[in-house]
């Protein structure tokens, strides 16, 4: 009788059970709004709302400047990495071999310093596991190659001039650099008068700090603005420890260019630079990398840069371009209820194109992880398998657009992703860059190749030249 | 070199001296009193110009207004230091040294925590605007400089000489016992040295802030450009800092236009090691025997 009593109470509870298992498996992706949905959307197998048994956390490092002059490039890019971790364990985590694995985030501040990042690779890699770092690249990567590929953890540098054959997990080309700085001359040259209304050849002026990301990237877009027929009229590089602009921008302008480019310019010399260009007149185009108008327009009014045609990459995921219903819009929008304005982690700033910056190849890794998890069910594949994953893949999502694995030519290794280019230029009305085209950098680059790499190799910054 | 570019280059000059000028000044007087290099002095200028930034840009106070306030945060800021660190350490140069030093990183960390990591604050010039002559331009926020490093370099050596406080600050400087026995109190001095060295740092903090790019290792950038200045100048000469100011201004400004940056920078410390060897008590320096 008393077992029977159980026996009916087990039946009843197990029944509970089956009842609330469904309820059970969405109640983790009952929290996922629709705008995270949407960014889980790029991964090709996350299966949104069935369950699976669970992995063990697979631990990601975040190895950047968090704070000096270098830390315009690295700090805002935490948020972009933060969401996607979060959208990503709302569904139990992210699904690899039949597994849901969580993901976790370790933050390490090198201050673009070679010697902490060494010390931060360490920390991240023997500390915590991590699998895959998130980085700005430059000297840091150049010092925390070796290390990180001994331990097969990949490093993913917002400059493809950091990859070679010798680093077989240092990854880059999610921002566009240096495809956008290659594009700077040709962009430049849709502005400006043509040689022939001038009766001269166009003037191109380059200047940036002396650090081997901009050494090895203004190496390729001098190349681009030769190909283009550009005169190079100043190439130089000044010291990070830099504080006063004015006689590096009055150099500068008394070599008359049409076009001065601040390339791989920090942040803050940049803004610095920005002041002096207006200050002294400027009267051409000015190109950069990345512009980050909020901070620029304290120092010089935003008539400035609309008469200069200034353009840059890195276009902002709240500009219109993107549409309402896209990926970038349902970003912003996740990034304003996070980061916004009386938000619960309010960064006080606007959302910048360096938010974006560094989730860009942390999505095509995870991406990686779902393909090459189908050859390993229960596992966690290796990096070697994610990149061969990768390159295998004819198309795979990216945030700007659909990418695949390339840099073989341009670097000796293909773990570039090449995508389309987007260009921006400062607009008056929105007082902050708009996209205006995007590119298609493989066909043009196929066609300059020639002087392109000339150009390269006689500044010494070809692949095959660096050590 | 054309007529244009070597007129902007020389107004370049005369505003990067007087930087150097307004921020070394303060480093120097206190080394002459304390006979020890207060190495947090760059750290003083750092925290007067987040005072600034948070006055200002933040709480929308008039700039100029901010600016006084970062004086007396700047005086303050000495007082206490002088009060904490340089009186209990009087006499020992290596402890001095290393507590000043130490008091660099203790400036740095309270400013990271109070204001953030990160990125840079920045300031809104309040005159977004240049000053224009025979083709060179130079804005607004840094034409102001020279007359302030003018007025308040000109306005210190008066101090120094005709007031009686002043004189009694030379007097410790010269001889501290000697000043002591003529019933200077030396405490009191030192104190005054601090307050207004610190001051100086709060002006010039202040008036920089537009112009800089504003973190807490700010003061770091800064200490090093100012050392050279006053040690070139001959440590405790206010007259030799003003000197070897303008001396550092051209030669950063002149080789950066002419060559690069980096070039300068060698160019720079070479020539102060060419001073010290020909004048191991720098340009202004007095020999003590």
């Amino acid at each position: 009788m008393r077992k029977t009593r159980f026996g009916k109470l087990s039946t009843w509870i197990l029944f509970a059970m089956v009842l609330a298992l469904p309820s059970i498996a969405f109640s983790a992706s009952d929290k996922l709004t629709q705008d995270e949905a949407v960014i889980l959307s790029h991964l090709p197998d996350q299966q949104i709302g069935k369950t699976y048994p669970k992995g063990k956390e697979i631990n990601v490092g975040f190895l950047a400047a968090l704070s000096g002059p270098d830390a315009g490039w690295g700090l805002p890019g935490v948020t972009g990495n933060s969401i996607w971790i979060e959208a990503v364990n709302k569904t139990g985590g992210l699904l690899v071999g039949g597994k849901r694995y969580p993901l976790k985030m370790y933050k390490f501040d090198d201050e673009a310093n070679a010697s902490k990042a060494l010390q931060g690779a360490r920390q991240l890699v023997l500390q915590h596991d991590v699998k895959f770092i998130s980085a700005i690249g430059g000297d840091p990567a150049n010092a925390t190659a070796p290390f990180l590929t001994k331990h097969k953890v990949i490093y993913a540098s917002l400059v493809p001039t950091d990859m070679q054959p010798s680093r077989p997990y240092v990854v880059a080309g999610g921002d566009v650099t240096p495809q956008c700085n290659m594009f700077n001359p040709l962009m430049a040259k849709m502005i400006l008068p043509s040689e022939k209304e001038l009766g001269r050849p166009l003037r191109y002026a380059l200047t940036t700090q002396d650090d081997i990301m901009s050494r090895q990237v203004g190496a390729w877009e001098i190349g681009a603005a030769v190909s283009q027929g550009y005169d190079i009229v100043y190439e130089k590089f000044f010291s990070t420890d830099t504080t006063d602009f004015a006689p590096i921008v009055s150099a500068v302008l008394a070599t008359n260019p049409d076009v001065i480019s601040l390339c791989e310019a920090w942040p803050e010399y940049q803004t610095l630079m920005w002041e002096q260009l207006y200050l002294q007149g400027f009267e051409g185009v000015v190109a950069q990398n990345y512009a980050d108008w909020e901070t620029n327009l304290t120092k010089i009014p935003p008539e400035f840069p609309a008469a200069r045609g200034a353009i840059d990459s890195f276009p902002l995921m709240d500009d219109p371009w993107w549409g309402e219903n896209s990926w970038q819009a349902s970003f912003t929008r996740i990034w304003n209820k996070q980061y916004g304005p009386g938000a619960p982690e309010d960064v006080h700033r606007r959302m910048t194109g360096i938010d974006w910056d560094h989730v860009v190849w942390f999505i095509p890794w995870c991406i990686g992880a779902q393909v090459a998890g189908k050859d390993t069910p229960g596992e966690w594949p290796s990096n070697d398998a994610i990149l061969a994953a990768l390159r295998k893949m004819p198309s795979f999502a990216t945030i700007l657009g659909p990418g695949h694995m390339s840099g073989q030519e341009m670097f000796g290794i293909q773990n570039m992703i090449e995508q389309p280019v987007p260009m921006n230029m400062f607009d008056l009305k929105a007082n902050d860059k708009r996209i205006i085209a995007h590119m298609n950098f493989e066909p043009w680059f196929e066609a300059i190749k020639p002087v392109v790499l000339k150009e390269v190799k006689k500044r010494g910054q070809h692949w095959t030249q660096r050590k | 070199m054309s007529s244009q570019l070597l007129i902007q280059t020389i107004a370049n000059a005369i505003m990067a001296s007087s930087m150097y000028a307004l921020i070394a000044i303060g480093l120097t007087l206190a080394f002459g009193v304390m006979q020890m290099a207060n190495l947090a002095h760059g750290h003083f200028f750092m925290v007067s110009a987040y005072s600034v930034y948070a006055l200002y840009a933040l709480s929308g106070w008039p700039f100029w207004w901010a600016v006084v306030a970062a004086v007396a945060v700047g005086a303050i800021l000495g007082v206490i230091v002088e009060r904490t660190i340089f009186r209990p350490l009087q006499g020992d140069v290596v402890s001095g040294f290393i507590a000043t030093m130490g008091l660099m990183f203790v400036f740095e960390v309270l400013v990271g925590e109070i204001w953030g990591w990160g990125l840079s604050r920045p300031i809104p010039s309040p005159h977004m605007g240049a000053v224009r002559f025979w083709g060179a331009a130079v804005s607004f926020q840094r034409v102001l400089l020279m007359p302030f490093a003018i007025v308040s370099i000109s306005g210190l050596l008066l101090f120094m000489k005709r007031f009686r406080l002043g004189r009694a600050l030379r007097a410790v400087a010269l001889d501290p016992e000697a000043a002591a026995l003529q019933g200077i109190n030396i405490n009191r001095m030192t104190a005054l040295a601090l307050g207004i060295s610190g001051a100086y740092a709060g002006l010039a903090g202040g008036l920089m802030s537009p112009i800089y790019a504003i973190t807490p290792s700010l003061g770091g950038h800064l200490i090093l450009p100012a050392l050279i200045v006053v040690v070139v100048g001959g440590m405790g000469s206010i007259g030799g800092a003003t000197l070897a100011a303008i001396i550092f201004g051209f030669i950063m400004t002149f080789v950066t236009t002419l060559v690069d940056g980096v070039t300068a920078v060698m160019v720079s410390v070479t020539v102060m090691a060419i001073v010290l060897v020909i004048k191991p008590q720098g340009l202004m320096g007095r020999v003590i025997a």
